[in-house]
């Protein structure tokens, strides 16, 4: 059994957007019990223990009235009876009514407190039976905070508010969409910390873009965080502090000073272009989901969007886009670019990225399943409207079309053959477009990496997705935070992928970029130059240290260093290359403090290497 | 005044304090005015009217379980639970 040690202030997660941010919680709930933690007054109590037995009350009544309203025979509906026995369970009114009179919490929070407390120890016992009783008490539990939220605010239903700050806080949630992350942008959110999510979740990659400091897994422990409670986010680290001292508080401000000046600085470079130390060019790019994210990605120096997410239309709403909407998102970034490519992929869904626009059967193993290109081309009537609007959008700069996963030269094949037809249709009703699009291949399966040269031939540019890429090639679920430490780009098997695509691509004469995870991190990047990408694209904010890194370092030393990796035969001795020999010119260039996070990151994700 | 009784039996149905078990003594339990505690080697002093405290008990067969029962009819109380789990709550076989 483990025992929880004396609650430090200190709790541990993944460092998932840097940066360092101080200021009180505001709390979410997950979604499906939306409420705010609420402290009580003494004298509230004896309201809140009467709130709690009407929602009981509201709650058993609507579980009867689903009995009574069906055939009592089917032996499906005695767990309902049962539901109604646990509600009013002694044990459960107790563990309740102590939350809201000793710990003075608010009605919902003493039921959902209450509920872990006694799921917790059922799903401790020995016998399958009665951890399933833990579930049953999860569900009660949360059917009698929906009824206590019908009674407050007169709506039930499910989803939780939509996320909205007003005063500058810390969101602290279960686990925030790329939705949620999309709404910070214009609220004054100084930083998140989630129980779940990963470094390479959709979520984790929207604060990247936002510049919010986040730190995400965190699992349970937070779980007792208090609304205004006064936490530090350290994003770098990946680590909270509640209740700071103020000598906390001092050194947090002087990094997030620190940090300013060192991102200022960098930014004041934006107009430089992108070399190595003897003067090759390096394309640098930006990753963005949202219309609204183009002036950012121009602020930071980007030479294009190297990826737009086009799946970020789909989210939190009924309908798939019409074809009007997707015109006005695409030629929005289109013409906020002015001038410079925009890549837009088409929508990357299903998967885990789940929209309720667009329903999909449930899968067991969705990212082996109905996804990306393939749900497409099982939707060909959606893709072709989606690429009326890329055509369409063309008229105002540049645009290339972008296909997530491809596995096959046929799937290729048939999204041009769609791309034609959306070509035709444009012409039919007499609107202005560009004379042709630029189609090119996400290389995201080891499949597709080992096919590089037809692919290369089929395409007019390939595009190495390194986080799917890690994910397929090594078999590293990346969302699972006990595998998080697995899913690292710097595996020899990877890099040897990404060399025979960058190969392929020099011997049909088409532009190879890499628009992952890696290109965002200095060490990431400087292999990557040395194994001859020439344009990379990442988050926005990450551009101005991916140029200073790339500027350390001359060509011909790139290329020798990342030879030297591709032979060896383990990540971690990749990475332990890698800081050998860029590690001090890479700190002396970006600020200290930063260096040593991106040679950190890289070390966590290769291996449990020690880090200084 | 309050009576206290208290009792001390073996469980001894093939599947112990389960389900259909506990939803029983709850059941008998709650029938009486008196406040009824269980407690055996895994919790003490769980309330006797909780389908959640006994099925925490995790009594297995072969297992002792006590009982106290403070107030009216308390050792009315006792008595008939010691009966519903000597009759092996009414399980088949």
């Amino acid at each position: 059994m483990k025992e929880a040690a004396a609650p430090t202030r200190e709790r541990l997660g993944i460092a998932a957007s840097r940066g360092i941010a101080v200021g009180p919680a505001i709390v979410l709930e997950r979604r499906d019990i939306g409420f705010a933690r609420r402290k009580i007054a003494a004298f509230e109590c004896d309201a809140e223990v009467a709130r709690f037995e009407a929602a009981v009350v509201d709650a058993q009544a609507s579980w009867r009235r689903t009995l009574a309203g069906v055939d009592s025979k089917r032996p499906e509906l005695a767990i309902l009876e049962a539901y109604v026995q646990l509600a009013s369970d002694e044990l459960l009114q107790r563990e309740v009514s102590a939350q809201i009179r000793v710990h003075r919490r608010a009605a919902e929070w003493a039921v959902s407190a209450a509920v872990v407390e006694l799921a917790t120890r059922l799903f401790a016992v020995d016998d399958p039976y009665i951890r399933e009783r833990g579930h049953d008490i999860e569900f009660v539990g949360r059917q009698i905070v929906r009824a206590l939220l019908a009674t407050a605010s007169g709506s039930v239903e499910g989803e939780r508010e939509s996320l909205r700050v007003l005063e500058p806080a810390i969101v602290v949630a279960s686990e925030l969409s790329p939705a949620d992350a999309a709404a910070m942008m214009t609220m004054p959110v100084l930083g998140f910390v989630t129980e779940k999510g990963s470094r390479t979740s959709h979520t984790a990659i929207m604060a990247r873009a936002l510049g919010i400091p986040a730190v995400l897994g965190l699992g349970t422990s937070i779980s007792d965080v208090a609304p205004g409670q006064l936490l530090i986010v350290d994003g770098t680290r990946g680590a909270i502090l509640l209740d700071p001292t103020d000598d906390e508080l001092d050194a947090a401000d002087r990094l997030s000073e620190g940090a300013r000046v060192v991102g200022e600085r960098l930014r004041a470079r934006r107009a430089e272009a992108c070399v190595t130390a003897d003067g090759e060019r390096v394309e640098l790019h930006a990753n963005i989901g949202l219309e609204a994210e183009a002036p950012l990605a121009l602020e930071h120096g980007a030479e294009g969007i190297g990826l737009y997410r086009t799946e970020f239309l789909f989210v939190d709403r009924r309908t798939p886009p019409t074809e009007e909407e997707q015109y006005e998102a695409f030629a929005g970034v289109v013409r906020a670019m002015n001038g410079r490519p925009v890549t837009l992929r088409t929508f990357d869904l299903g998967g885990d990225k789940f929209v309720s626009s667009l329903p999909l059967p449930a899968e067991l193993n969705p990212m082996l399943g109905l996804r990306a290109v393939r749900l497409q081309l099982a939707r060909p009537e959606l893709l072709l409207e989606h690429l009326v609007a890329m055509v369409r959008a063309s008229a105002f700069g540049e645009v290339r079309v972008l296909v997530p996963m491809v596995g096959s030269v046929e799937e290729l094949e048939a999204v041009r053959a769609l791309l034609d037809r959306a070509f035709e249709r444009v012409a039919a009703r007499n609107l202005p477009a560009a004379m042709r699009l630029a189609l090119g291949a996400m290389i995201e399966v080891p499949a597709s990496a080992l096919i590089a040269g037809h692919l290369a031939s089929a395409a007019d540019f390939l595009s190495i997705g390194s986080n799917d890429l890690v994910q397929y090639a090594l078999a590293v679920d990346r969302g699972n935070r006990d595998l998080a430490h697995l899913a690292t780009p710097f595996h020899p098997a990877v890099l040897r992928l990404m060399a025979n695509v960058v190969e392929a691509g020099h011997a049909h004469d088409r532009p190879v970029s890499v628009c992952g995870e890696m290109a965002s991190d200095p060490m990431g990047a400087l292999l990557l130059a040395g194994l001859g990408v020439r344009s990379l694209s990442m988050e926005p904010a990450a551009i101005p240290r991916v140029k200073a890194a790339l500027a350390t370092a001359a060509s011909r030393e790139l290329r020798d260093v990342a030879a030297r990796a591709l032979a060896m035969p383990r990540a971690s001795d990749v990475v332990a290359l890698l800081r050998e020999a860029f590690g001090v010119r890479v700190r002396d260039v970006l600020d200290a403090s930063e260096a040593s996070v991106s040679a950190s990151e890289a070390s966590v994700s290769a291996s449990e290497a020690s880090v200084s | 005044m309050s009576a206290t009784a208290r009792g001390r039996f073996t469980i001894v149905n093939e599947r112990g304090l389960h389900a259909r078990a506990a939803s029983k003594l709850v059941a008998l339990a709650s029938s009486f005015p008196c406040e009824i505690t269980l407690s055996n080697e895994n919790e003490s002093a769980v309330t006797a009217k909780s389908v959640m405290g006994v099925l925490l008990l995790c009594g297995a067969r072969g297992t002792w379980l006590d009982v106290e029962a403070v107030g009216e009819r308390a050792a009315e109380a006792v008595e008939a639970i010691g009966r519903l789990v000597a009759s092996r709550f009414g399980e088949d076989g």
